[in-house]
Formats: structure tokens, sequence, C-alpha cells
């Protein structure tokens, strides 16, 4: 293993990277501390306190609206793992032009403007007569974020030998176990890296959620969307505070769950997919 | 293959619906039909709407630009000299991006704005009398990298991850520059992340329209915009779905050149 | 890897093409050109006051006292299930899609294409205990021009389109739409982002009706709005945070958006104003509505009831800055808007003709040509 410490540290990337973290994290600060705002403005400071938590706790509508979000995304990322990776396992196999197509097709929707695939997602479900629910929004949702994790768990293939599991196949094993044993925990980080990025996308995702919803409590985005237009109350920002608080627990989570299985992957491959050498 | 199937029922159909409804028309009570009058796509055929797809483009290649200008310092420091602290870095990278979009944006705009934060404290320091940073294309652009950026940079940290540094090390030695030693030698072996990176910022940067929305001016209008406000206030579905239509047909031509490109310059290289 | 497509696959990509064609053969059935006649057919009948269900409730993000609606869930027992739209033409697709909502608050003109299509059901006033807060004797809302004899619609809010500005850093105002184009604001006037509001202060300007999709006038509307951009700052519907945060000094404004900016956020009341243009101003009202697939429209006329007391539409004032049409509470909102005479309202300013009425669908279309050209050059 080469050596990975340089020996000068560059300053303009390390300068470069303060700023940009300062940056990053400008908005996210001034929504935490404005979501203790004691007045209704953004822009001043009026003083501490807690009421728009209270009245987020206190509201049952918007905690409908972050547990129907929370399970709309738990599904949705499972969803489209397990339909992406089948997908993208069959894609890997097969070089043929139909299936270049598909795999072609398959990244349309990182094209598509969501306000478009919502209108189809509502013209195609209630033409065909389906209800809108919360199920419809987890079914338009799974569908358009299967490319997602097919692009992500088809350049970790990529960068797969298929040799070993040629050799377990050798070995004895059925094809299925060999995907079991040796593929499966060889995708992992590339699997748990598309898992949270699907997570993530279909929790905060308003447009497409709005137009698959039925009247089910709403989820959260689309409450948050349908005020932008005409300004959002401080309310909201308690709301994005506690989003980030979730998502940063989910993370550190994340990564600490490898180290619970015992894994030499790093945990840091679960959003790059890829593998350190 | 159940998600062949799947997908192509699903997406496939829905996008069918999509462009049968662009040769339709809206009847007299405001209901959307399918139809076969090509009379949406002649519409589009306007200077206006011409001038407005190159706006977005520029918007979104300054994204790509300015992304990339920001990402390569930061993935370079943290994967050459994060340390032990990487997997912490990237992950304070990617924690915001799961808190809500809109609200972080929303929060710009009231920190840009003229008596906000940002404001305040330039006159505090006497750096400046305040600068109108909202409604300007700079502001739309600003918007779209903050939103974007970190599309670019996994890609691209993920690449210098797998790069063996030696071959920093051999070019400083050749070309005696950190910038000669940067194009001639990191960029290219890290190109496979440069370009997943750019299509990843370029393609939602170009149907954004939150952006454009909420810290944009008169004149900044984009192709997200357009569309949006056919699907809403202009209540032609039909109209709406034809500039689609014609959005995506001029994206994958962009696409297969773009591929094309990229390829040939790869079998080149090994 | 061989080169011929392993049956698996080829087997699942005709299913899948089969699939899509009769999926998108389906979903046509939806969307076939069809005669369309308005129905003649009778209103669906009222319910009748009780509680049967949660209600469910659709409207647009913090329109109402959150106080308002925690005590009609004490009050009967019954949860209130919220749902938000950012637009008219959204709440009308959703409903349209056969979501059961059982009450939602559409503007004026969508309550008469709602009642025309047969969307609405009939809210008997009789049921309604307060009824006489908004129906007594010489009101308006008895027979108002949206909905003839009030027979599906609770008149909700009313309010007027003007001028708000900053006395402090404008010296002058003429008192016209002019002022939109006032050279000491360039670069900090706003104009609404909303279609039907910036045609119509164009068309005032120019002496044409509101609603005009007269292609010449349309046209001269074009031009005008176009001279704007250079001394325009932004199109935005968020006139509060404009205004408020001070990146307007000068915005295209709803009334009781700028009583709410001046009266709740302002550090200095006298560092704002407004005014009601002498061109003319349009006038709108919005109105609850109890589609007519709503599952639980005995709780929705309950609900009606319950806003209709005075206490609680002076709650609603208090929250929105906005003016109810109900009786007793009209003192509460005189109040809020004493000090600046031009956004006060009566209910007699909704017979001015400057109201947006319900249009054709090419005419609709012409107006939105017009708007998509204005925004996008």
């Amino acid at each position: 293993m080469s050596a990975r410490r340089l020996e000068r540290k560059p300053f303009l990337a390390v300068a470069v990277t303060v700023a940009f973290f300062a940056w990053l994290y400008l908005p996210i600060v001034a929504v935490a501390l404005f979501s203790f705002n004691s007045a209704k403005s953004l822009s001043v400071f009026s003083g501490f306190s807690t009421r728009w938590y209270s009245d987020f706790f206190s509201n049952s509508a918007l905690l409908e609206s972050l547990s129907a979000s929370l399970r709309i995304a738990t599904v949705a990322a499972l969803g489209s793992l397990v339909l992406g990776t089948m997908l993208a396992l069959g894609l890997e196999r097969i070089t043929s032009r139909p299936a270049r197509a598909v795999g072609a097709v398959t990244l349309m929707p990182l094209v598509t403007p969501e306000i478009v695939t919502g209108v189809a997602a509502l013209l195609l479900f209630t033409g065909v007569g389906l209800k809108l629910s919360l199920s419809t929004v987890t079914l338009a949702e799974i569908t358009f974020s299967i490319a997602y994790v097919t692009v992500i768990v088809r350049g970790r293939l990529g960068s797969m030998s298929p040799e070993v599991e040629e050799a377990a196949r050798d070995l004895g094993c059925t094809p299925w176990q060999a995907l079991r044993l040796v593929t499966l925990p060889a995708l992992f980080p590339a699997l748990l890296g598309s898992g949270l990025l699907v997570f993530a996308l279909v929790f905060d995702d308003f447009v497409l959620a709005f137009f698959t919803t039925g009247v089910d409590p709403q989820p959260l985005p689309v409450r948050i969307y349908s005020s932008i237009r005409f300004g959002i109350s401080p309310a909201i920002n308690a709301v994005g505070t506690l989003m980030l608080l979730v998502s940063g627990l989910l993370i550190v989570a994340a990564l600490l769950l490898p180290r619970l299985f015992n894994r030499k992957t790093s945990s840091l491959d679960l959003i790059t997919g890829g593998e350190r050498r | 293959m159940v998600p062949t199937a799947w997908m192509v029922a699903f997406f496939v159909s829905s996008m069918l619906v999509v462009v049968l409804l662009s040769f339709g028309h809206t009847q007299a009570d405001g209901q959307p039909v399918f139809g076969t009058t090509p009379a949406n796509f002649a519409a589009l055929w306007d200077p206006v709407y011409l001038e407005l797809f190159l706006r977005s483009l520029g918007y979104a290649l300054a994204t790509v630009v300015l992304s990339v200008v920001v990402a390569y310092p930061v993935a370079y420091a943290i994967a050459l000299h994060g340390g032990r602290y990487k997997n912490a870095l990237i992950a304070a990278i990617v924690v915001p991006f799961f808190a809500s979009y809109l609200i972080r944006m929303y929060a710009w705009k009231a920190l840009l704005s003229d008596e906000g934060l940002v404001n305040s404290g330039l006159r505090k320091t006497g750096l400046s009398d305040g600068i109108a940073f909202l409604n300007t294309p700079w502001a739309v652009v600003g918007g779209l990298v903050y939103g974007f950026v970190v599309f670019m940079i996994l890609p691209v940290y993920a690449s210098l991850e797998r790069m063996d540094v030696s071959l920093i090390e051999a070019g400083k030695d050749l070309y005696h520059g950190p910038l000669r030693t940067f194009v001639t030698v990191t960029i290219p072996a890290t190109r496979a992340g440069l370009y997943g990176g750019m299509l990843l910022v370029f393609l939602p940067a170009l149907g954004d329209f939150v952006s454009a929305q909420l810290l944009g001016g008169p004149r900044t209008y984009m192709i997200g915009n357009l569309i949006q406000q056919q699907f809403a206030e202009g209540q032609n579905w039909p109209l709406g779905s034809a500039m689609t239509v014609a959005m995506m047909a001029a994206l994958t031509v962009l696409m297969i050149v773009y591929l094309r490109a990229t390829t040939t310059r790869t079998r080149e290289q090994s | 890897m061989t080169g011929a497509v392993p049956s698996a696959t080829r087997r699942s990509l005709l299913k899948g093409g089969l699939a899509a064609g009769a999926v998108a053969g389906f979903a046509g059935c939806g969307y076939v050109p069809s005669k369309t006649k308005p129905t003649e057919s009778p209103l669906p009948k009222s319910a009748k006051s009780r509680v049967d269900g949660d209600l469910v409730y659709f409207n647009w993000a913090d329109y109402l006292d959150p106080g308002v609606l925690k005590g009609f869930q004490e009050e009967y027992g019954v949860k209130v299930i919220e749902s938000n739209f950012d637009s008219m033409e959204g709440m009308y697709a959703k409903i349209n899609a056969g979501n059961q909502y059982d009450i939602t608050f559409p503007i004026a003109k969508w309550v008469a294409k709602m009642r025309r299509e047969g969307k609405l059901r009939a809210i008997d006033k009789d049921q309604l205990s307060n009824a006489e807060q908004v129906y007594y004797s010489g009101s308006y809302f008895n027979d108002p021009w949206y909905d003839a004899k009030s027979a599906v619609s609770v008149p909700f809010t009313v309010y007027k389109t003007g001028v708000g500005w900053r006395t402090d850093k404008i010296d002058a105002m003429t008192g016209s739409w002019n002022d939109l184009w006032n050279e000491q604001g360039a670069g900090h006037i706003f104009t609404l982002d909303d279609q039907d509001e910036a045609l119509a202060m164009a068309a005032l300007l120019l002496g044409y009706d509101v609603n005009t999709a007269k292609a010449s006038e349309l046209d001269e509307i074009k031009k005008l709005l176009i001279s704007q951009k250079k001394y325009l700052r932004g199109y935005s519907s968020d006139d509060v945070n404009n205004m408020s945060g001070g990146d307007a000094w000068i915005h295209h404004m709803w009334s009781g958006d700028f009583l709410y900016v001046r009266e709740a956020l302002a550090k200095k009341k006298t560092d704002y104003d407004f005014e009601a243009p002498k061109e003319g101003t349009p006038i709108n009202s919005d109105a609850y509505a109890i589609p007519a697939n709503a599952k639980h429209p005995g709780t929705a006329m309950l609900f009606i009831d319950w806003l209709l007391r005075p206490e609680n539409a002076v709650k609603n004032i208090q929250y929105l800055y906005y003016p109810f049409p109900v009786k007793d509470a009209v003192a509460a909102f005189n109040d809020l808007a004493k000090d600046v005479p031009d956004a006060d309202l009566d209910v007699k300013d909704l017979e001015n003709p400057d109201v947006f009425r319900l249009l054709p669908a090419d005419q609709v279309q012409a107006r939105a040509a017009v708007w998509t050209e204005v925004k996008a050059s």
C-alpha cells in the first residue's frame, strides 16, 4: 500500500475546503439559529424561544407528515434497492444492444424534470383508475429512484472481477448461493450508499409527491413547498433542523454499521460505492 | 426479470402518456386530451424559447464549471490529507444534503437579502456598504452550485481515493509545478469521477426551477420554470408536454455527443 | 459472454412492452376528446350539520389560525387531516383526480368553474347556526357574481391588490400603477408572480378590462410589462419577506400581506405605506366549498359553522390580517387597518367590476402565452 501522505499540506486546497464547509453550513446554522427565534422574523433574532418546536410537537398534522415521509422514504429505498440491484445485475451480464437500450432508458428518470414525471404519474394512476394514496406516492418514488441504484451498483460491479463468482460456482455453489454469499456481500458498500441516497432524495422530494398523494397526511416536503411561494414561517425552520438531526443520526449510524459487522470495508465507501486500495 | 418489466411498464408508459399529450390540445372546459396535432411543437419555434433554452444551458454549464472548481480542492484535501478524519469529513459534506433542499435555499434568500445577516455583517465590519446579492443570474447559479456540488465532490473523491498517489509524486518531479501536475496527471487519472460528476450536476441543474424562483430576477427564467408554469398557471398541459419532449430530445442528442466524446478519449488514453 | 439475449430478458422486455401498451391504453381512456356539456343536473344535496367522521381539509398552507383548527378538533372530538396546495390549478388537478376532500378553499372564479362542472355540493344555510353573520339582509354575499344565490360556497376572505412601498426610501408616489415604474426605486421593485394579477395591473394602466383576452390589447399589455423589466428586481409572490427583508422598496402587493408586514413585522411602522391606485384595484375573494364527492360533508358543515363564529373569525383576522366578512368581526379588521385606509376593504367593494372572472380555455391560453413571453424575455 503506497504511502498516502504527501510531504506538504497544500495550502490552497485546505483553504478552499475550509471556506467550502463554512459556505455549506452557513444556511444550516442560520436555520437552526432562527428556529429558536422568539419572533416570526427570518432576519432579526429577537430572543431565545422554543415555541416553534412546541408548536411542531403539538401539531399532529406536522408529526403525521414527518412519519409519512419517513415511511415512504424507507419503503422506497428498500424497493428501489431490490429492483435496482436486480436490474444492475441483469444488465451487467448482457452486452447486446436491446439490453444497452434498456440501460439507457433506465437513465431517463435522471433527465426528466420532476414536474413532468409528477404529472405523468398522476395521469397514469388516474387513467388506470388507481386511487391516490401514500402507496401511490411510494410506487412512483420507487419507479423513479431505481435509476440511481442501478447506476451506482453497476459502477461497483464494473470494478469487480467476475472470476470470483465463477470460482464460487466451480466450487459447487448454485447461482443463487453464489449471488448471496459472494456478489451481494461484495456489493455491500454500493448497496448501502445507494440506499441512503435514495432515502435522502425521496425523503426530500416535493414535486412528485404532491402529484401522487391522496388525502392521507401529506409528506413533509409537500407541506414545505406549498408555502414556499408565499414565504415560509419560522416554524418551518424548526422542521428543517429536525430533519437535519434525523438524517445526521442516520448517517452516523450508517458509518458505524460496517464496524458492527466487523467489516474491513471502510465506511466512506458507503457513498462513493467504490473501493479503496 | 421483474424489474425490467416494472421499469418498462411504469416509466415508459408514463413517458408515453406525456408524448401522446404533447400532440394533444386543451378542450374548452380546460381538460387536456390526446390528439394528433403538431401545433404545440410549432409554437415552440419561437426565438424567445430558444433564448430561454440557451440561457438554461449556460446556467447549467456555469454550475458544472464552478462545481469542478470547488470539488477538486475539497476532494483532494480530504482524500490525500484527511487522514483519520476522512470519513467524518465526507459525512459532514453529505449530512446537510439530507436537510430539506427547499429550506436551505430559502435560508439563503433570508441571509443574502439587503438587510439580512450577510449584508449586516458586511456593513458592520466596514467591508462594504451592502451588496445586492439576490435576484441576479449569479444568485441563481450560486443556488444551483450549492444544491448540486455534492454530486461532483463524491465521484471525484471516489476517483482520487482509487488513484495511485505515486503518480502525483512522479508528476511533480516531471513537471515541476503543482498546477501542471494537476492538469496533466490528476485530472486524467480521475476522469471517470469527473465525467460522472459532470453528468450528475448538469442534468438536474438544467431542469431546476427552485433556484430561479427563489433567488432569481426578471431575466433569469429557466426551462424548469417554463415547463412548471404550463402545468400550473398556464393550464396548458399539452404545451408543457411538448416542451418536455423537446427538451429531452435536445438533451439526448447532447448526451450522445458527450458519451461519444468521453468514451473515445478513454480508449485513446489506455 | 454470449451475444444472444437470454430468453428471460427477452420475455420480460416483451411482457413489459405489452404492459406499457395496456397501461397507456387504459390511461388514454381518461384523456380521449369528448363533447363536454355543462351539467344541467341539479346540485348534489347539502349535508346536515353533524359529525360524520374526521375532516379532510385541503387549503393553502398557513391560511388559518392553528388555534382555531385545534379548537374545532377539541370541540367536536374529530381530527383535521390537512393537505396543502400552492395553486388553484394544483387544487383542481387533485380534486379532478378523484381525491375525496371534505372542504376546500377555491378562489371566486374557481367556485364558478367547479359549480358549473357539478363538482361542489350545495350548502344549506339553514344548517349553519351562524349564517346570519354573513348572509344578513342586504349582504352582497346573498347573491355573489361567482355563485348564484350562494348555493355552494360560503365567503372566506376578501382582498385587494395595490402597491406597498417604503416611505424612507421613496420620496413621492403618484397614486397610480405607474409607480411600479418609479425611477428612484429602480432595481428594488417587485411585481407579483401571478398571471392574473400582473396582466390586470397592466390592463388597468392601459384602461382595459382586467380579464381581457383581445389580441391587440394583450399585445400592448405584453409590451408594457416588458418595458418594466429594467426597473424590476424580480417577480415574486413572497411579498411579505421581500418587504420586511428590505429587498423591496416598492412591491405590487396584496392588501392583507401589507398589513401583516406593517403591523406585525415592521421595526418602524411609518416606514411602510400602501396605495390603492386610481386606475382601479383588482378585488378578489375566496370561499369555503364542499366537494361533491366528500366523504364527511356533515363534519365540513360543522367546520364552516365553527369558522363563522365571531370569536374564531377574529382569531383568523389577527392571524392573517385579511378581512373576513363576518358581521361581528369586521370591527377587528377595521382596527388593524385604521392607519392605512387604502388597505381597508368593505364587502361592498366586491361590486367593483375589477374581479377575476372565469374564462374559456382558449382565452386563458392567450393570456398565459403573453405572461410566458413576458417572463421568458
